[in-house]
């Protein structure tokens, strides 16, 4: 398939994210035929707010399912995030800075708890991660009594309203994120040790790795990936809602295995990540502009997992397929 | 077949004993063109042959020549790629291992599948205890046809012993014992058993194994051991590189001819053409009093230039040595000198930094990246020499570092970007190997290098250690296999129960004598 010669240029974007794009295309001209405004301009901008939140997120997810790990404690610890944050700057006064700072502090040592479940008593990530979804859902709560706090610092505000070259600020914080983020997946050592413990722990611990310091690192990034994805939405709401988030970590999760991350490991990139978050960004906005009810939208959406799953299934199945057909032809 | 078939059909106990006494039931086990692939392995090709009722069919062959793999499509445990079996000229799929057990197979493995916690009857009847009404279990039928199989046996052992409480080979026993028990038993293939029999106990497993031939079983006998298979085999299958040589009656084969026909060359030579390393310098690596949860004080030393041999029956406490000098294993106790200087290995990580690198055991399990190609394979373990102060890769760097791996290891592959399970066995192994040379190491650890690689990779693999001795590596080569042990090592350590039982220096060392230590211990001169 990869030939020889000087490929050194390598576009982010490979075969099975080229269908991604078309399924993106062709799931706004389905949604559009049906509601002509969906493919207004303020319609799009509306699908790249929305999924700046999930986008945020997603970017941990990445990193984690590459790793063989997973989270689904995400949508607690944004809506604790929000909450957090509005508190430090309503309550207690705090510089929006200040406040923000402490809280990606905060939800970077519940990264630290994930790792201590995962790595220190040997948790599955899943049941770990259930484990911190329930908690912090209650604190969420507990911090002010079950009330959204309301928001009235300008600069916590502005985060939520301003723009630069038309485009919404929080638009503009996806894409350096990815831009960051999916440079250091590709091209740094520690993106490369994220793919190793995903292949193979034990032999990436043989191999003179660290698992533990890159699952550590994972789930602190993603902590700090929520806190920011909290914030923004408590901005963005002007006050901070302790019900909110929820099933966000659905939504990235769906995006990220749609993007071509393999549910198993080891395999995907930050390219596929974008499409399969603007996909599901666009599926959900769709389904709300067409008026299909509520209750039906997370029916779709559990079929839309499914279908991921099922890609992701085919795409494994294939490729051992291929190497035992290589296999026979080389022997 | 008829009688067969009469048996089947009156399924009565009384009667399966008296035929199983009396008459010859005659069964036929055939194999018919079959082929199983693995990725990057072919490991059988087409093997066609087949096994009479009454005669033991010794499978003789290098590890990796697919005796194993023949066994595991026979009880189920692999599905053939390509090709059919037939029992008593009637084609079988077996799906999983209960189906071949209920067809009448059994295979008995090394590794014992017996459950310790339960008493012997319990474990021959597991899953089919006798049960009275409202499916009470009824023990006391259970003990008392246990005892008649131990009777017929002539064992020592209560049918209420628990398992945990037997010797490693009566355990095994109780594992024939199952097999025994089911009316039906057709095939019974034995898969290394003697690994941890003593004398005695291979001559009673002898004697059970001439009782069932009598009694018309067919018998697969699977082994290394020139010795016992002239004992008890009356025909011999070879096989080399997954492919069928040929069946050979026991006195129609010298023990030449039939090494000749396993190797395809004379095993001899790829030893003595070796350039071995004649200058050992000083010592390198000093281990002393070296205590983990695996391995009780172990002490030795490792000079430069020097092939340090470690032999020992399978659960010696080898690879766990190695282990817990890389700090893969967590020590307990003992110190570790490299050069003299006291190091700490408190991970794999340290003990790469320090110079000391394993190429483990399992390849596949320990040793690939499967979602990596070639190329990132070797550079795994050097992302910290390949990368600038920022954690940020210089591609360019690596792919000096693959090209040179590729080229100087020999590994065949159309380029970097291969995926590494695409490739064959050797060359995966090849591409660990240069994973650990690109970090520049002191002292090499190879555990079971050429396990399940072919023998023209595997000299290779030889003349690429002696080269590395030369280049004053200190090399540790733990292996199964003597004739590797033997023509590659400088000085060789014996290992039994977790500790060491011996050091013999090769001029003076023979099968016998390592052997002889793995398994008695103890002073060789007594």
């Amino acid at each position: 398939m990869n030939k020889t010669g000087k490929r050194n240029f390598q576009l982010p974007i490979n075969g099975s994210n080229i269908v991604l794009l078309f399924a993106i295309i062709g799931v706004t001209i389905i949604f559009t035929s049906i509601n002509k405004n969906l493919f207004s301009y303020q319609n799009l901008i509306n699908i790249l707010i929305a999924a700046s939140l999930t986008g945020l997120v997603a970017i941990g997810h990445t990193y984690l399912i590459i790793a063989g790990l997973n989270d689904l404690s995400s949508g607690s610890l944004a809506a604790f995030s929000g909450v957090m944050a509005a508190l430090f700057v309503s309550n207690l006064g705090m510089n929006f800075w200040l406040a923000l700072f402490l809280t990606i502090i905060i939800a970077a040592i519940i990264g630290v708890f994930n790792t201590w479940m995962v790595c220190g008593i040997k948790l599955d990530p899943f049941i770990a991660t259930l484990v911190t979804q329930a908690i912090l859902r209650g604190f969420a709560y507990i911090l002010n009594n079950g009330k959204a706090v309301p928001v009235s610092n300008e600069t916590f505000i502005t985060l939520g309203k301003a723009r630069f070259l038309t485009i919404p600020l929080t638009v503009w914080i996806l894409i350096i994120g990815y831009i960051v983020f999916g440079f250091i997946l590709a091209k740094t050592k520690f993106g490369r040790s994220v793919y190793a413990i995903g292949g193979n722990k034990i032999a990436a611990r043989l191999a003179g790795l660290s698992p533990k310091k890159i699952i550590l690192t994972c789930y602190m990034m993603m902590g700090a990936l929520c806190a920011i994805g909290g914030i923004i939405l408590a901005a963005r709401m002007n006050s901070g809602q302790p019900s909110a988030c929820v099933n966000l970590e659905f939504d990235s999760i769906t995006g990220v295995i749609l993007g071509g991350v393999s549910f198993s490991g080891g395999v995907g990139n930050m390219g596929g990540t974008i499409l399969g978050v603007l996909l599901i960004q666009a599926f959900n906005t769709g389904l709300t502009m067409v008026g299909v009810q509520s209750f039906w939208q997370y029916v779709a959406r559990g079929a839309l997992l499914l279908i991921a799953l099922a890609i992701d299934y085919l795409r494994k199945r294939n490729r051992e397929k291929r190497l035992i057909a290589d296999s026979m032809k080389n022997l | 077949m008829s009688i067969y078939n009469v048996l089947k059909s009156m399924n009565s106990k009384t009667m399966t004993n008296f035929l199983k006494e009396e008459a010859n039931v005659e069964n036929v086990l055939e194999f018919q063109n079959i082929s199983k692939y693995f990725p990057g392995v072919k490991a059988l090709d087409d093997v066609s042959f087949h096994i009479n009722s009454g005669e033991v069919m010794a499978f003789i062959g290098e590890n990796g020549a697919g005796k194993s793999t023949l066994l595991k499509i026979l009880n189920g445990d692999y599905q053939p790629s390509s090709g059919k079996y037939l029992i008593n000229g009637q084609e079988k799929h077996f799906k999983e291992p209960r189906e071949a057990i209920e067809a009448g197979i059994s295979v008995i493995y090394q590794e014992r599948q017996i459950l310790m916690d339960l008493t012997v009857a319990e474990n021959i009847f597991l899953g089919r205890l006798p049960a009275g009404r409202f499916g009470k279990i009824n023990i006391k039928e259970a003990n008392r046809r246990t005892q008649e199989i131990i009777d017929d046996f002539g064992l020592d052992m209560r049918p209420t012993d628990y398992a945990k409480d037997l010797s490693i080979a009566y355990q095994q026993l109780v594992e024939i014992m199952k097999a025994y028990s089911r009316d039906n038993l057709k095939i019974i293939a034995f898969d290394e058993p003697t690994a941890s029999l003593s004398d005695s106990e291979i001559d009673r497993l002898f004697h059970i194994i001439r009782k069932l031939k009598s009694e018309g079983k067919i018998i697969i006998y699977v082994s290394h051991r020139m010795k016992e298979i002239q004992q008890i085999a009356d025909k011999l299958a070879i096989f080399k590189d997954g492919k069928y040589v040929g069946t050979y009656g026991l006195n129609e084969i010298s023990s030449e001819e039939m090494i000749r026909k396993m190797v395809g060359r004379d095993l001899g030579d790829i030893y003595d053409n070796l350039d071995k390393n004649k200058e050992i310098g000083d010592i390198l690596l000093e281990v002393k009093h070296l205590k983990t949860d695996y391995v009780k004080d172990v002490s030795f030393t490792l000079h430069k230039g020097e092939i340090l041999g470690f032999s020992g029956l399978v659960g010696a406490g080898r690879t766990e040595t190695v282990r817990g000098i890389i700090g893969a294993d967590r020590l307990l106790d003992g110190e570790i000198y490299l050069e003299g200087k006291r190091i700490h290995n408190r991970s794999p990580k340290d003990a790469m930094k320090n110079g000391i690198v394993l190429v483990p055991e399992d390849r596949k399990t320990q040793g690939i990246l499967d979602n990596f190609d070639v190329g990132k394979n070797i550079t795994i373990g050097s992302i910290d020499i390949n990368s600038n102060r920022f954690g940020i890769l210089n591609k360019k760097k690596e792919k000096r570092m693959i090209e040179k791996g590729i080229s100087e290891f020999r590994i065949k592959t159309p380029n970097a970007e291969k995926k590494i399970t695409e490739l064959s066995g050797g060359n995966q192994q090849k591409a660990i190997v240069a994973r650990w040379m690109a970090t520049k190491p002191k002292v090499l650890i190879l555990d079971e290098p050429t396990k399940g690689i072919d023998v023209g990779a595997k000299s290779e693999f030889y003349n690429m250690i002696c080269e590395f001795a030369k280049q004053g590596l200190g090399i540790i080569l733990i292996s199964s296999e003597m004739p590797e042990l033997l023509g590659l090592s400088d000085r060789i350590i014996v290992m039994k129960s977790r500790e060491i039982s011996g050091e013999i220096p090769v001029k003076d060392a023979s099968e016998e004598k390592l052997l002889k230590l793995a398994m008695i211990g103890g002073d060789l001169n007594e």
